[in-house]
C-alpha cells in the first residue's frame, strides 16, 4: 500500500489544461521566497526534519506553505506518481532541501529514520494507514481532513494517537485562522455578541467542471494502478468522486465548514436529516449536490444547521453563518464573505468596537425603493460590521505552525484527531441520511472510540 | 487687531451680518483646504485583550486613523482627476498646477478671511476659485456639486455688499 495524488479544493483542471496549468504554476513557484532553515527565532536544534505523503494539489499547498516557516526542514517526500515525485523534488532544490524519493511510504519509514514529522494529503483512504503506521514509527503527523473514509479508519487513527502517544494534528486549518479564533473565543466567547444562538447555515457552493485529466507521457501504468486499488488514470485523478477512495463533496467541502458548526456549538449534533442526489454528472459515484439540517444540543439551548453543498453552481461561495437572538456572525476563509450584523435590539456594541473586535461600515446610500412598504411585519435592515483581524499569510500555514510548535513543546494541538473525529462522525451521518433518505441519530455510541 | 475704525459701532446688526458670513466662509474655506492635506490610512497592530496583553490567537487587526500632513497632500480626488483628464477644454498644463497650489490657497484664503487680512479681497479670490471648481463639475455634468457651490457664490457676494461693515480685523479692507 502507498501513495497517492490528491487533487484537493483549488481550480480543478482538466486534460487540455493540465500540462499549460503545471508549467504556469511552475513558474509561480520559482518566485516564491524560501524560508531560512536556521531563522534568528529557531534554534539549529529546533530544526524539524519532516516528509511529506502526498504531492498532489493539496500537498503542494502544504508543501509550500511549509517552506514558509523557519526551521523545517524536508527530508523525504513520497507518492506513487513519477510526475509528482520529479516535481517536488525539483522545487525543493530551489529552496536548498534535498530529499530522498520514495514511492512507497512503508519503505520511507523504514529507511528514513531521521524524520520527526510526516505531513499526509493522500486521498483519504490511505489516511489511516499511512497515518498509523507513521505513528507507530514514532513521528508525529499532520493529516489532511477528511480523516479517512470509514468511521472505522477514523476511529483507528484517533486509537493509534493515544497508544502511541504522537502528535495526530487534522487538517482543519481555520482552527489556527486567528480571524476563526477572534470570532469564536472573543465575539461568541467574551463578547456574547449574538445572544442565544438558535440557527446556523453555511455552504461551499461550486460551478460545473470537468473532471481532472492528466499528461499522457506520464500516465502510469496499468499494473502499478491496479497494485493500489485503480482501476484507470482516471480514477486516480478523480478519487473523490469513488467512493472506495474518498466520501463525496459533503467531506470534500462540507467538512470544513461543519467542522466550524462543531467547534463554535461545542460538540458532535444529535441529529441529521438530508437529501441529495445526482443531479448533473453521469460518472460520478457520489452525489453532486446535498441539503443537510443538524441538531444540536448547546448550552444554550437546541440550536438547528443547515449545510448545503453543490457541485454544479457556485452561487454564494462559501460561508459559515451564526444566528443568534442579538446578531448574526458571519465567517468564511475568504474575508470578502465575512460581516457581522447586529439586531436593531441587541446591547450596545460600542465597547468591542472601541477594543478593535468589530469594525462599524459604512452606511449605505438609501435605497430609493424604501418608502415602498414591501411587508408591514419585515424588521429594519441589520447594522453591519466587519471583523477588523487579518491574516498575513497563507490559510494553511497558521496550522502548519501550530502543529510544528507543538513538537517542540511551545504549544498544543488545535485540532488533534479526537477532536476532528466529531466532525468525522457528523460528515459520515450526513452521507448516510442523503443515502438512505432517513433522520438519523447520533448517539454516545457513535462517538464511542 | 484694528477694532477702533473711525465709523461709529454699527447697532443695525449688519456687523453682526457680516462677521457671521465672514466665520462661516472663512470657517469653510479653511477646513475645505485642511482636509485637502488629510489621509485615512489603515495601520495593523496586536489584538488586545481585556488586560491589554496580545490576543492569545496572536490576531493582528487592521485600524484606520486619519491623519494630516504635507505628505498626504491631494488637490482634488483621485475619481474626479480622472474625470478631467477627458475633459478637453482642462488642459493638463492648467489642470496640473492648479491641483498644486488649491490646498495652500484655500489654507490661506480661509485664515485671512478668518482673521480679517484684506478681507474684501481674500472674499473675492475665494469667489474665484469656488467659481473654477464650479467650470470643473460644470463640465462633467456634477450638477449638485455646481448648486452647492452657487449657495457659496452667494453667501461671498452677500459677504462683500455687507463688507463695509467689517470689523474685528487685523487690516482694514
Amino acid at each position: 500500500m502507498s501513495t497517492q495524488d490528491k487533487n484537493d479544493s483549488s481550480p480543478q483542471i482538466n486534460r487540455r489544461s493540465f500540462i499549460t496549468t503545471a508549467a504556469t504554476a511552475s513558474a509561480a513557484l520559482a518566485f516564491a521566497r524560501p524560508a531560512k532553515l536556521f531563522g534568528a527565532t529557531v534554534a539549529p536544534s529546533d530544526v524539524l526534519n519532516v516528509a511529506l505523503v502526498g504531492i498532489g494539489a493539496q500537498g503542494r499547498v502544504l508543501l509550500d506553505d511549509t517552506l514558509k516557516i523557519p526551521g523545517v526542514r524536508f527530508v523525504a517526500i513520497c507518492d506513487i506518481w513519477d510526475y509528482n515525485r520529479q516535481y517536488a523534488e525539483k522545487y525543493l532544490k530551489k529552496f536548498g532541501h534535498t530529499v530522498k524519493s520514495y514511492r512507497d511510504y512503508e519503505d520511507m519509514l523504514a529507511q528514513e529514520k531521521d524524520i520527526q514529522a510526516v505531513i499526509v494529503a493522500t486521498p483519504d483512504f490511505l489516511h489511516a494507514p499511512i497515518s498509523i503506521a507513521a505513528m507507530k514509527a514514532g513521528k508525529d503527523v499532520y493529516c489532511e481532513k477528511m480523516m479517512s473514509n470509514t468511521i472505522e479508519g477514523a476511529k483507528s487513527m484517533v486509537r493509534s494517537m493515544k497508544e502511541t502517544g504522537r502528535l495526530l494534528q487534522i487538517g482543519h486549518q481555520r482552527r489556527s485562522n486567528p480571524r476563526y479564533l477572534v470570532a469564536k473565543n472573543r465575539l461568541l466567547g467574551e463578547a456574547n455578541l449574538l445572544g442565544k444562538i438558535t440557527t446556523a447555515n453555511g455552504q461551499w457552493n461550486r460551478a460545473v467542471s470537468e473532471d481532472l485529466g492528466w499528461p499522457n507521457r506520464a500516465a502510469i501504468p496499468k499494473a502499478t494502478l491496479a497494485k493500489y486499488g485503480y482501476d484507470d488514470m482516471h480514477q486516480f485523478r478523480n478519487w473523490r468522486w469513488f467512493k472506495k477512495f474518498g466520501g463525496g463533496p459533503l467531506s470534500d467541502l462540507g467538512a470544513h465548514q461543519i467542522d466550524i458548526f462543531n467547534w463554535f456549538f461545542g460538540g458532535p449534533p444529535v441529529s441529521v436529516s438530508a437529501d441529495g442526489g445526482n443531479d448533473h454528472y453521469s460518472n460520478h459515484e457520489w452525489f453532486d449536490n446535498a441539503m443537510v439540517i443538524y441538531k444540536y444540543n448547546t448550552p444554550q439551548g437546541v440550536a438547528r444547521a443547515f449545510y448545503q453543498v453543490q457541485t454544479t453552481t457556485s452561487a454564494g461561495g462559501y460561508f459559515e453563518q451564526f444566528m443568534g437572538i442579538e446578531g448574526t456572525l458571519r465567517m468564511s476563509e475568504n474575508p470578502k464573505y465575512t460581516a457581522i450584523y447586529r439586531e436593531a435590539n441587541a446591547r450596545d456594541w460600542e465597547p468591542w468596537i472601541r477594543r478593535n473586535f468589530l469594525k462599524a461600515q459604512a452606511a449605505p446610500a438609501p435605497d430609493p425603493s424604501a418608502d415602498a412598504v414591501v411587508d408591514a411585519r419585515e424588521t429594519a435592515a441589520l447594522a453591519t460590521f466587519d471583523l477588523p483581524v487579518i491574516l498575513n499569510k497563507p490559510a494553511h500555514q497558521p496550522h502548519l505552525e501550530n502543529f510544528f510548535n507543538s513538537i517542540r513543546g511551545k504549544a498544543t494541538l488545535n485540532c488533534p484527531a479526537d477532536e476532528a473525529f466529531n466532525s468525522e462522525i457528523a460528515i459520515f451521518k450526513a452521507c448516510e441520511a442523503v443515502l438512505t433518505g432517513k433522520k438519523i441519530e447520533i448517539t454516545a455510541e457513535d462517538l464511542k472510540i | 487687531m484694528s477694532s477702533s475704525h473711525n465709523q461709529p459701532y454699527d447697532t443695525s446688526g449688519q456687523t453682526w451680518a457680516f462677521l457671521t458670513l465672514r466665520i462661516w466662509l472663512g470657517a469653510r474655506t479653511l477646513l475645505a483646504g485642511l482636509e485637502k492635506f488629510s489621509e485615512k490610512i489603515t495601520t495593523q497592530q496586536p489584538l488586545l485583550d481585556a488586560n491589554g496583553a496580545p490576543d492569545s490567537s496572536g490576531a493582528v487587526v487592521e485600524v484606520s486613523k486619519k491623519v494630516y500632513g504635507i505628505s498626504h497632500y491631494h488637490g482634488i480626488p483621485e475619481v474626479l482627476k480622472t474625470k478631467f483628464l477627458d475633459e478637453p477644454l482642462l488642459p493638463q498644463f492648467l489642470t496640473t498646477p492648479f491641483y498644486a497650489v488649491l490646498g495652500y490657497a484655500l489654507v490661506i484664503l480661509g485664515a485671512a478671511l478668518l482673521l480679517g487680512i484684506w478681507t474684501r479681497l481674500s472674499l473675492v479670490l475665494i469667489g474665484l476659485l469656488y467659481t473654477m471648481l464650479m467650470l470643473g463639475l460644470l463640465l462633467i455634468h456634477q450638477e449638485d456639486g455646481v448648486a452647492w457651490l452657487a449657495i457659496h457664490a452667494v453667501l461671498i457676494a452677500n459677504a462683500l455688499l455687507l463688507s463695509k461693515h467689517n470689523r474685528f480685523s487685523i487690516t482694514r479692507k
